[in-house]
């Protein structure tokens, strides 16, 4: 009995670490059995949520890296309330909710996969309420709840590179751009960066994504409270803009102004009752008034 | 009455960065006296009617419009920018609407022109940056944790309301 309990723990102490990866492969190979079928499922769960929050900073870090952040952090972390609010609200609440205002006049907003949200300067300029701050980032939060990035990302990234993120193993540092010096170090995270410098991540999303975050971005935002037409004059206000020609503001990003408020005009009935729900103008102009 | 007063202070307030405040009925529509739908009805204001954005209020636009300001449902107006049908079919150019005069110049002069000297963002300048880690520390720095997006809701007077999602919140969900 002794006698085994010593060879338990000595088989034990002697599995190198390759036995533990030949096991993770073995339940690859499961799961790759079970998902016969469909690539794109199979692949999908391989990719963690954690993964998916990596290659969201690895996008994030490298529009940082273009646009550098308002210095306000009054403002910032107005943003970040407003933001949360409404995410508390949707089916994903518990993500690291992220939002930022970059220092840009190109308008525009982002969403990364993941939940970090940065909206320009630009954009907020034109805005007059928190109601039509809270539409713009419900409309990006959308976008997450939905994962329409990841999949644009994933449809543009070879499915052999997709698949092996979801094998990455946490902590292997990859040594690129930089190695120990630099921290985004994962596989998800240098997809992120690449997704940026290769620009799959400024193409434009498909139109019916773009509807799509629009009709969940007035849900949620009037979930919050806010009065559900903040988005509606957020469309309303960039019907009057003519986009600057960068390929990088919204004009060059989404669909027309005009086409996405025919496309919500049909969902407004349902929030027709809510109407009356607070804009906090005031509070608007008090922290962004004061940020310009 | 300060209250009132604060009103009419923000109703006065011009709209911010309003490139243009043209705009015209895009179906026959009623001018109301207040934002309500059952407002006494100032006007009707036949498809096409050219009207002056005063402000944006919700559901409903202040207007001037037949000698009269009132209020018009937000959704009842289109506006010039769009009028061409500029990039309705998505990848077009968004100039088209402006091409007349800005025709004959390459596009690096036309950003320049339409941004009007301001900084903005080149997609080359996004292709070529480096990732910065520390502004991204930064950033989530300013986070705002659960309680915290309450206490600022409740300030704010802003009451979560029941609202299904028609398409299902979990539409697209794929594990």
């Amino acid at each position: 009995m002794k006698r085994a309990m010593i060879l338990a723990a000595g088989l034990a102490c002697a599995t190198p670490a390759f036995a533990q990866l030949d096991f993770g492969r073995l339940i690859d190979y499961g799961r790759k059995a079970v998902d016969a079928g469909g690539k794109l499922k199979e692949a999908n769960r391989e990719f963690s949520q954690d993964d998916e929050i990596q290659l969201g900073d690895g996008i994030a870090a490298t529009l940082l890296g273009a646009s550098p952040l308002v210095k306000d952090a009054g403002l910032q972390r107005y943003v970040n309330r407003v933001g949360r609010w409404i995410a508390l609200h949707s089916d994903r609440p518990d993500l690291p909710w992220t939002f930022g205002v970059i220092e840009t006049k190109t308008v525009n907003a982002f969403a990364m996969p993941g939940g970090t949200v940065l909206v320009s300067r630009g954009l907020l300029d034109q805005l007059a309420s928190e109601s039509e701050l809270a539409g713009a980032l419900a409309h990006e939060i959308a976008h997450v709840v939905r994962r329409h990035q990841l999949a644009a990302i994933q449809s543009s990234t070879n499915s052999e590179v997709w698949s092996s993120i979801g094998k990455d193993v946490a902590g292997e540092a990859i040594a690129r751009r930089g190695g120990d010096t630099f921290g985004l170090k994962s596989k998800a995270a240098g997809l992120g960066i690449d997704a940026v410098k290769n620009g799959a991540f400024l193409r434009p999303l498909d139109r019916s994504m773009e509807y799509e975050a629009d009709r969940l971005g007035v849900i949620l935002a009037t979930r919050a409270g806010y009065d559900p037409y903040g988005l509606p004059g957020v469309l309303q206000v960039l019907g009057t803009l003519k986009g600057d020609g960068s390929g990088v503001d919204i004009m060059a990003t989404h669909p027309a102004p005009s086409d996405r408020l025919s496309e919500l005009e049909k969902v407004m009935p349902a929030v027709e009752g809510y109407a009356n729900q607070p804009r906090l103008e005031g509070r608007f102009r008090q922290v962004v008034g004061s940020a310009k | 009455m300060l209250h009132l007063l604060f009103a009419a202070l923000l109703l006065a307030l011009p709209l911010a960065g309003f490139a243009q405040d043209q705009a015209f009925t895009n179906r026959s529509t009623e001018l109301k006296e207040k934002p309500e739908a059952n407002a006494s009805t100032l006007a009707t204001l036949p498809e096409n009617t050219g009207v002056k954005v005063v402000a944006r209020a919700g559901a409903w636009t202040r207007v001037e419009a037949a000698g009269r300001t009132g209020f018009v449902r937000v959704f009842h107006l289109r506006f010039p920018a769009t009028v061409e049908g500029a990039s309705s079919s998505g990848g077009s150019n968004p100039f088209s609407a402006i091409g007349g005069f800005l025709s004959g110049q390459k596009s690096d002069d036309r950003a320049r022109v339409a941004t009007t000297g301001v900084r903005g963002l080149s997609k080359e300048d996004v292709k070529n940056a480096s990732p910065d880690e520390a502004a991204l520390k930064s950033l989530q720095g300013y986070r705002a944790d659960k309680p915290a997006a309450e206490r600022f809701a409740r300030e704010g007077k802003l009451a979560a309301v029941k609202v299904a999602d028609p398409e299902g919140d979990n539409k697209g969900e794929r594990r």
